[in-house]
């Protein structure tokens, strides 16, 4: 069952997006989601939306990823939209009027709109992570965090703890999925019931998972020890971070895309 | 960072994954979906009650999962691990002056509960801001239940594990 689940799925690749620096990759990603807000009109959401395809088709990802990617997030993106559209201040032609309930022509382009956005945010964050190892990710992130080494902010140390988690979260997942088995066997029906009855059922999964979890990190903080591990000052690096020609060309067009954007914005 | 230091560290990569891993998990049960989400994970938001130094891995574990997790977005990871430690910083500053776990707990939730305002704003900063209001009380309705169902779990589960012993 949880085999099935996506977490830090990297797609490998060589492509353009595959092949630029995760730094670039992670920087450019969150600046779309700045630039998505500058869109207010059906122009610049499309012009959004073709940069963003055009990104999927040259990674070469398959489109499935990014529709699974929307998936687990489609009743809340509903549930905002419906609110937007239920709630909006009323403009254009009015549809229906009940209290403080108003179904405009306004809130429906609102509630599109809306449902773009998280479509835009969703896909952009997915290409990020499908096409960059998570390592990597986590390499940028250390990158980008190293100006906070000024205020006394454990860089290294946030670096390794995100890198050793990612590293055991599969582990782990094997691991909760053996104790799943094996309280099934014994007669526990996760998933059944009611919320406390669920809660109920975990409480067997928790207990096993908190002793080998921790069992776990005392052992690997024990044999990290025994080797002299001394932290992140002064070390050399296996995986060497390196900006390229296509980074800075990447970056160029993002440019180019927000010039656009404001140039079409109503 | 010296020697002593590293099991600290390592204990918080282990509660990170554990987090990821128990939002996944309940997820596959149907128990984290919908508009209304119940993370199991957020019990863990509980463990910094017993030893302010489960922040890194609490708030670690948040941001891993809004990064990789499934319906990944770089929003989430801002506003969700901003919401944890926004929450969890305002526990480690009040929770010296309570004398029982039991009051650091519901003050914990209580913290949750109102710092879900974060996550309101995030979704109405793609609403244009008109939905805050049924979406913060939304969010916060589920904070507020979850967390509370989970502090008695955290804390028979303290009772076995001596969490503060654990970290140092």
């Amino acid at each position: 069952m949880m085999s099935k689940l996506i977490f830090g799925r990297y797609i490998p690749g060589d492509s353009l997006i595959h092949r630029m620096d995760p730094r670039a990759k992670l920087l450019l990603s969150f600046y779309f989601i700045g630039i998505i807000f500058i869109a207010n009109n059906w122009q610049t959401y499309a012009l959004l939306f073709a940069f963003t395809l055009a990104a999927i088709t040259l990674s070469g990802v398959k489109w499935s990823f990014f529709i699974n990617g929307v998936k687990p997030l489609i009743w809340l993106i509903l549930f905002t939209v419906i609110l937007q559209i239920l709630f909006s201040a009323s403009g254009g032609k009015v549809y229906w009027h009940w209290g403080i309930i108003t179904i405009s022509q306004l809130g429906l382009v609102n509630g599109v709109y809306i449902f773009c956005r998280f479509v835009l945010i969703i896909f952009m964050s997915t290409l990020l992570t499908l096409t960059t190892p998570p390592l990597e990710l986590s390499d940028a992130i250390e990158y980008i965090l190293m100006p906070l080494k000024a205020v006394h902010f454990p860089v290294y140390e946030v670096a390794l703890m995100l890198s050793i988690a990612l590293r055991f979260v599969p582990t782990l997942m094997d691991e909760t999925e053996k104790i799943m088995n094996a309280q099934r066997a014994r007669g526990v029906d996760f998933g059944e019931g009611n919320l406390f009855q669920q809660m109920r059922a975990i409480v067997p999964l928790l207990i096993p998972l908190f002793v080998s979890s921790f069992n776990r990190a005392e052992d690997l903080a024990t044999a990290m020890e025994a080797r002299g591990y001394q932290g992140g000052e002064g070390r050399s690096k296996f995986r060497i971070l390196k900006w390229h020609a296509r980074d800075a060309w990447v970056t160029l067009g993002f440019a180019v895309l927000t010039a656009a954007l404001v140039f079409l914005r109503a | 960072m010296t020697q002593s230091k590293i099991r600290p560290w390592i204990i918080n990569a282990l509660v990170a994954a554990m987090y990821v891993v128990l939002c996944l998990g309940p997820a596959a049960f149907s128990l984290a979906s919908g508009a209304i989400q119940f993370r199991v994970s957020e019990g863990l938001n509980h463990l910094a009650v017993f030893n302010r130094k489960y922040i890194w891995g609490i708030v670690g574990g948040v941001v891993l999962f809004d990064a990789f997790g499934p319906g990944a977005s770089l929003l989430n990871v801002l506003f969700g691990g901003g919401q944890s430690l926004l929450a969890l910083l305002i526990l480690t500053w009040i929770a010296p002056k309570l004398k029982t776990v039991w009051q650091r707990m519901v003050l914990n939730i209580f913290l949750f509960t109102i710092s879900m305002f974060m996550i309101a704003i995030m979704i109405t900063l793609m609403s244009s801001g008109v939905a805050f209001w049924p979406t913060y009380l939304t969010t916060a309705l589920s904070e507020l239940i979850i967390m509370t169902i989970t502090a008695p779990i955290m804390y028979a589960l303290d009772r076995v594990m001596h969490f503060s012993d654990r970290i140092g």
